[in-house]
């Protein structure tokens, strides 16, 4: 068990920065998740944390102990891959075993951790099937099984579950949760699949663009996003954003006002700012009660609905002009969830409001969080 | 009631069409084995049988003979038995180092690796003739006995030449057969082995090595063919009568006054038999690879 520091982390290839200066701390026990679209360098950071790629700039450090020019193996971390990667020609047990074989464990030890790692991950009596034998999830389990056997500081698993049909892939992550308390061990899961993030993780570290964007428990993310980015990639379906500007009596765009006081927050008349709303958070205006602070009436127009069984999804046009409404901007639309027992019509005028006190503000320039919840 | 004739009409058109497509089958499989069924018709037939016939006709009454096959068995055994022993080594050798150079160059990761990849291909279109020469020059540079210090060196000298050359000269063509699979095995298979503390090496002997099994089917029968078939590099580095290889010998099988025909006939399906074999041995493995089954 041990903690992992990153300092400075920048991995430039040729003519692209994939890592740019990250600083990480991740503390012994952890499980922390790196979250970003494809691209963004999250892998990249896990492998130079694996040392299968060496930094260009910057130190790790795993439990106090400088790795930064360790080889892999030496570092006392395991790694679970997305493609799963097991040894087409080896049965589980060799599977497994392979490492503890190389470093020459004797032959009791190596039957003892085997065994030991294949009950914690419920593999008993399939020791010598063959890779090809197995159904996706028993293979993740034997690579699972193959990380742990190694007794490591640190797990890295990248995308481990993303080869994995979507019932197995819920399943797996429980199980995963499991296995996290169980060993308690440092995990860095690397996914770009916001729901695993969210459910899995102690910590999410958002990632985009080589930089971190936030490194915050879930509800933290997802209750105050740092930056528009965060705020449109964490929750889905994603946060509704519509551009204005700072009035003297609050927020104004082409559809939407919000009233608050410019002088209680950071910022002045004339700003150029985005806001941000959740779906959960935009209700109609009939019946509001249930919400203190409501915002100003938006008149709108229903497009499309989604019945997802628990909710549905209401997809609104906010231009009340036909010919208007063709046009496909982001501010002139709108997504609200309703309980499924509220009559909503397609193609019909309604009349939402915003819960004030979940309204987020960004600067539209920076894309920097000015505000969650207002007064 | 139109229905049914619709179906017949579909059923007739489906048999006619089935029955063009057996019948051009049939006339290319003709086609091609016609030579082989020549070849071996006139294999079985006397003298005055071939002089008699056409090519293609079965042996006439009384003028089937398999002395022909004996007689070219019996000129081309030291033949054979000299190809094999230069042939499989040559084989097994380029393989080899082709699978280890394909991996070096595809599985590693070091600088300059795409210029060295350049040059094995260069060495894939290497015409024989142009090195035929500097090849022959190289090999009296060569003293074989000294640098090997074995005694059966000396008698083989002809053949442990052709057989280096040809290991050598089929190198770069392994190494681009293996290097297309290798660049098809699971990078992360291969991370994850690194990370369980496997070096380059053992990566190689335990994982790389075993599961190239396919390839080596198809790169055997290729080299096996392409050694066993050469006739050029033969001629050329092998003078002592001894060392003769079968195809050699085949050639020699010409009369210089009487074309004996039939004994040249046997003489190329004996020469040939050894390739066959292997294609019996290696065959299932061979279509696998070829298909990139791993």
């Amino acid at each position: 068990m041990a903690n992992v520091t990153l300092e400075h982390i920048t991995k430039r290839y040729e003519d692209v920065t994939a890592v740019d200066d990250m600083n990480l701390d991740i503390e012994d026990g952890e499980f922390v998740t790196f979250v970003g679209p494809s691209g963004c360098g999250k892998s990249t950071t896990m492998e130079t944390i694996a040392g299968l790629t060496l930094p260009t700039e910057g130190t790790i450090e795993i439990g106090g102990r400088d790795v930064t020019d360790l080889p892999p193996k030496d570092r006392g971390i395991s790694m679970v891959f997305q493609n799963i990667a097991l040894f087409p020609h080896m049965d589980v047990y060799d599977n497994i075993s392979f490492g503890l074989r190389l470093r020459e464990y004797d032959q009791e030890e190596i039957d003892r951790r085997v065994e030991e790692a294949a009950d914690i991950v419920q593999l008993e009596g399939m020791m010598d099937r063959m890779p090809e034998e197995m159904s996706g999830g028993q293979r993740q389990r034997v690579a699972i099984a193959r990380a742990i056997v190694r007794n490591p500081d640190v797990f890295l698993m990248d995308e481990p579950l993303a080869n994995l049909d979507a019932k197995l892939r819920v399943h797996m992550r429980t199980e995963l949760q499991r296995l996290h308390k169980e060993l308690d061990t440092t995990i860095i899961y690397v996914t770009h699949d916001q729901a695993e993030a969210m459910t899995m993780s102690d910590r999410i570290a958002v990632i985009d663009s080589g930089q971190l964007q936030q490194i915050d428990p879930p509800l933290v993310c997802y209750n105050e996003p740092t930056n528009l980015f965060v705020a449109g990639f964490i929750g889905s379906p994603s946060m509704n954003f519509v551009e204005g500007e700072v009035t003297a009596d609050g927020f104004d765009a082409e559809h939407v006002t919000v009233d608050f006081d410019p002088d209680a927050y950071d910022v002045s008349v004339g700003d150029e700012v985005t806001l941000g709303i959740r779906p959960e958070d935009v209700y109609l205006a009939d019946g509001v009660e249930s919400v203190e602070d409501p915002s100003a009436v938006v008149d709108a127009w229903t497009d499309v609905l989604e019945p997802m069984g628990n909710e549905v999804f209401v997809y609104l046009k906010l231009a009340q002009d036909a010919e208007l409404r063709i046009d496909e901007r982001d501010s002139d639309q709108l997504l609200m969830s309703v309980d499924p027992d509220v009559e909503v019509e397609e193609d019909g005028e309604i009349d939402v409001v915003l819960d004030r006190s979940r309204v987020h503000l960004f600067e539209t320039g920076s894309g920097d969080a000015i505000v969650h919840g207002l007064d | 009631m139109s229905r049914v004739d619709d179906l017949r009409g579909t059923l007739a058109a489906v048999d006619r069409s089935r029955a063009a497509l057996y019948a051009v089958l049939f006339a290319m499989v003709a086609f091609y084995l016609a030579p082989l069924e020549s070849g071996l018709a006139t294999s079985i037939k006397t003298e005055a049988g071939f002089r008699a016939t056409t090519p293609y006709a079965p042996p006439p009454l009384g003028e089937f003979t398999l002395a022909a096959w004996q007689v070219a068995f019996d000129r081309l055994s030291q033949g054979l038995i000299n190809s094999l022993l230069m042939a499989i080594p040559a084989t097994v050798l380029s393989a080899l180092l082709g699978s280890l150079s394909a991996y070096g160059l595809t599985n590693l990761d070091w600088r300059g690796q795409t210029g060295v990849l350049v040059l094995f291909v260069a060495g894939v279109f290497l015409p024989y003739q142009s090195v035929l020469v500097p090849l022959r020059q190289f090999w009296s540079a060569v003293d074989l006995p000294s640098l090997i210090p074995l005694g059966f060196v000396g008698s083989y000298e002809g053949l442990i030449t052709l057989s280096l050359t040809h290991a050598a000269y089929g190198i770069p063509i392994c190494t681009v057969l293996f290097r297309s699979y290798y660049a098809t095995l699971d990078e992360e298979m291969i991370e994850a082995a690194r990370l369980d503390g496997a070096s380059a090496a053992t990566i190689y002997r335990r994982i790389v090595l075993p599961l190239s099994v396919p390839i080596f089917a198809v790169t055997l029968i290729y080299q096996f063919t392409q050694v066993w078939n050469d006739l050029l590099f033969a001629i050329v580095l092998v003078t002592d009568p001894s060392n003769q290889v079968v195809t050699v010998a085949l050639n020699q099988l010409q009369g210089s006054f009487v074309n004996q025909y039939n004994l040249q006939m046997a003489g190329a399906f004996v020469a040939a038999l050894p390739t066959l074999v292997v294609y019996v041995l290696f065959g299932e493995q061979f279509a696998k690879g070829v298909a990139g089954e791993s």
